[in-house]
């Protein structure tokens, strides 16, 4: 009998570390915390006392103050809720929240699809695009005060849009003067400044579109129009929703353009006004409320959060 | 956990820091007290309000000349733009770097005295009293508090402009302008008829100081609420709604400013406009034409008295060097120095016996001279209309109102009344 052949060892078994159990808080033995290393945090810790100083201590300070009936040069009481209860009461509120959401209204969409438009005829690569591409930009880096001086000279009762109204016999029309003009001039002047901004964000969009989509929806036979509606706007919507919430959040909270055009006084009557201008006009000075001017504050924030929101869930609700 | 205490420190620090700001600072105390009697020393800071840009020489040579004449004193010279001056004032104020003496307005000493920042000169520089006109002096005093805050510096005041040509072709005289308001609507009316509503006569709403000029009285006699909303205040708003109507007021006078006014008046949108001894400069460099075809008459008021602007020079309260700053801010407010500057540009002293200088009294037949002289007379009866109490806030809210009232949506009466009341509730809050 011969003697069975040995076995071979089996060779060992690689050493792998042990999976590190992990062990539910609430299972752990009292004492044992897991210490997390300094070295993230002081490498956070400049952004997190740049945004602490310049971000949350700002807020919270208006917060605060819009718990109180302090002005610029005198120390506030604590009043509870009352600049809150006020502003329901002020006419001005009113207008300025009117104004605002007008605003939104009717600049976001004119600057969601407008610039679209814009990125897809300078796109091509045809002589001379870029002369175009720099020309619609140009209001983009132009300072809005001289833009703004530029459109009250060019919409005055006597400027040039009004003399070439006036020469096409159609009459002078108060641009300036009256209150609901007055509104949609300055958001025509927003539109016209901002184009060229979404419209280079729109280019980068339409660069990552694949041109083999283009290409098998014109083999199906689709024209441009069904083209864009169906190839272009899908590919480019997230950028149409960050373009939706950029100029919903900028458009509520316009100053500039209707304070150049309307005035300090916020167009006749203050019919112009809008929030961020009630708040300017409220807060500022040596008899400004600062307690009632944050209070118009934390409502400008909010909304301003509510429509970021609105315009996500509306974004999400697509998709699904 | 550290983590979280890191963020609980975060949230503490930014939740009690506002709160330390509440009921802090405010009125009081002063690191300098209001004795000025000691010798002047140190280096104190001076600011101006948008001069520096045309008068730098001027100012080097009074801040030398008070460095020689207090020897130990060292003045440093800070100039502010127009643009934003009262917010400027307020961040200094409230942020404890106010200069030590600064120029103002009397509706910027207001709230500044109101928070113990403005010293006061009663008691601190009494023995300067008797310098100034005695009009001047009381242009620093705020209602419901005993004192004046500010030494008065320059006047202003000045005529009212029109042009002749557009006068011409309404087929009014253009050598007999309007002198009383019966006079100007019906010369209104009659421009903005023959012109087809192109050429106003006015460019401007009513303001609190056209009210005052009109004879409506502002403040009720206690100074603790407003009164312009009476049967001649309404009146004049009743007025000015016709030329409204009747295109004889601008259709922008609702959203003008002073620059767009005066731009109108220059093209010749505008057949009226008031102005100063220095818009004639300008009228002769950027509108010869106009300038050729300028008339000058006097301000239009019911009252007798025409409307003055007043400048001061403020020392702040908390200043470390309380003698120098009196002594300088008295220096440049001096009847010597004040008739140095009315030289170099056009404005008024407001020390006593300066308008009486041969340079404000002799007519040499030029426009610039005639101008002059005719302010200086009626500086000294002149008067400054602007309730000092009544601020930025309040002139937005008259302002408002009486826009509603010239579109029609709201009757003169309503809307004064509208106004008085918001302007009496900002005034309580103001404190």
């Amino acid at each position: 009998m011969t003697a069975p052949a040995p076995v071979p060892a089996p060779p060992p078994a690689p050493r792998v570390p042990p999976t590190p159990r992990v062990v539910p808080a609430a299972r752990r033995a009292p004492g044992i915390r897991r210490q997390l290393p300094t070295s993230p945090w002081l490498f956070a810790a400049p952004g997190l006392l740049i945004a602490g100083g310049f971000a949350l201590y700002p807020f919270v300070s208006t917060l605060v103050n819009s718990l109180t009936d302090r002005r610029v040069l005198l120390p506030g009481r604590f009043v509870g809720l009352a600049n809150y209860r006020e502003l329901l009461h002020d006419d001005m509120f009113w207008t300025g929240l009117r104004n605002s959401v007008l605003y939104v209204v009717g600049v976001v969409p004119a600057l969601v699809v407008l610039p679209l438009l814009l990125a897809l005829l300078v796109r091509r690569h045809i002589p001379g695009v870029a002369f175009f591409r720099s020309a619609f930009y140009t209001p983009v880096v132009a300072s809005v005060v001289v833009v703004g001086l530029i459109w009250v000279w060019l919409l005055d009762e006597r400027g040039l849009v009004n003399s070439l109204l006036e020469a096409a016999g159609a009459g002078r029309v108060g641009f300036l003067s009256d209150p609901w003009l007055l509104l949609l001039s300055a958001m025509a002047v927003t539109v016209w400044k901002g184009l060229g901004y979404y419209m280079i964000i729109y280019l980068a969009a339409l660069a990552n579109v694949p041109r083999e989509l283009h290409e098998a929806a014109a083999v199906d036979g689709a024209g441009p129009v069904r083209r864009f509606l169906s190839v272009t706007v899908p590919a480019v919507r997230s950028t149409m929703v960050l373009v939706a919430a950029l100029s919903s959040v900028a458009a509520f909270k316009v100053f500039s353009e209707v304070y150049l055009m309307a005035g300090p006084s916020g167009g006749p009557a203050g019919e112009d006004t809008t929030l961020v201008m009630l708040v300017q006009r409220t807060g500022t000075g040596l008899t400004g409320r600062v307690g009632y001017a944050s209070a118009l504050s934390v409502v400008v924030f909010a909304v301003t959060v509510a429509l970021m929101l609105l315009v996500l869930r509306a974004d999400r609700r697509e998709e699904t | 956990m550290r983590i979280s205490r890191a963020i609980l420190t975060t949230a503490a620090v930014a939740l009690l820091l506002p709160l330390s700001a509440c009921g802090s600072g405010g009125d009081g105390g002063g690191a300098g007290g209001s004795d000025a009697s000691g010798k002047p020393e140190g280096e104190i800071t001076f600011q101006t309000w948008n001069l520096r840009a045309n008068f730098t020489p001027y100012f080097e040579k009074v801040v030398a000349d008070f460095e020689k004449k207090y020897p130990g004193t060292h003045v440093k010279w800070i100039d502010q733009p127009a643009e934003g001056y009262a917010d400027k004032i307020s961040a200094d104020a409230a942020g404890g770097t106010l200069p030590d003496v600064v120029n103002v307005s009397p509706d910027l000493v207001a709230p500044l005295a109101g928070a113990g920042l403005a010293l006061d000169l009663d008691k601190a520089a009494g023995q300067y009293r008797s310098e100034y006109l005695a009009g001047a002096w009381a242009s620093h005093e705020v209602p419901g508090r005993h004192g004046t805050y500010a030494f008065p510096w320059y006047l202003n005041t000045g005529p009212l402009f029109y042009n002749k040509s557009l006068f011409k072709k309404a087929g009014l005289d253009p050598d007999a302008p309007p002198k009383t308001y019966d006079d100007l609507f019906s010369d209104a009316l009659r421009m903005a008829e023959r012109s087809g509503g192109k050429v106003a006569t006015l460019a401007n709403v009513p303001t609190v100081e056209d009210f005052g000029r009109y004879g409506v009285p502002l403040m009720n006699k206690a100074g603790d609420g407003f009164a312009f909303n009476d049967p001649k205040g309404v009146e004049l708003l009743t007025k000015y709604k016709q030329l409204y109507d009747a295109k004889a007021l601008d259709p922008q006078a609702l959203t003008a400013t002073p620059e767009s006014t005066g731009k109108k008046f220059l093209t010749g949108a505008v057949a009226m406009n008031p102005g100063s001894a220095l818009d004639l400069g300008n009228f002769k460099k950027q509108a010869p034409s106009l300038y050729r075809n300028i008339g000058i008459t006097d301000q239009i008021t019911s009252t007798g008295h025409a409307n003055m602007y007043v400048m001061g020079v403020m020392v702040n309260s908390r200043t470390r060097h309380t003698p120098a700053a009196v002594a300088f801010a008295h220096f440049v407010t001096d009847a010597s120095n004040q008739m140095a500057f009315a030289k170099q540009v056009a404005i008024f002293p407001s020390t006593a016996g300066s308008l009486d200088d041969p340079y404000f009294t002799e007519d040499d037949g030029s426009d610039e001279t005639r101008v002059r002289v005719a302010a200086a007379k009626s500086l000294k009866t002149a008067v400054n209309y602007t309730p000092v109490l009544f601020s930025e806030q309040m002139k937005t809210a008259l302002r408002n109102q009486v826009a509603k009232a010239l579109q029609g949506k709201e009757s003169p009466e309503a809307a004064l009344d509208n106004a008085v009341r918001e302007c009496d509730t900002l005034l309580k809050q103001q404190g």
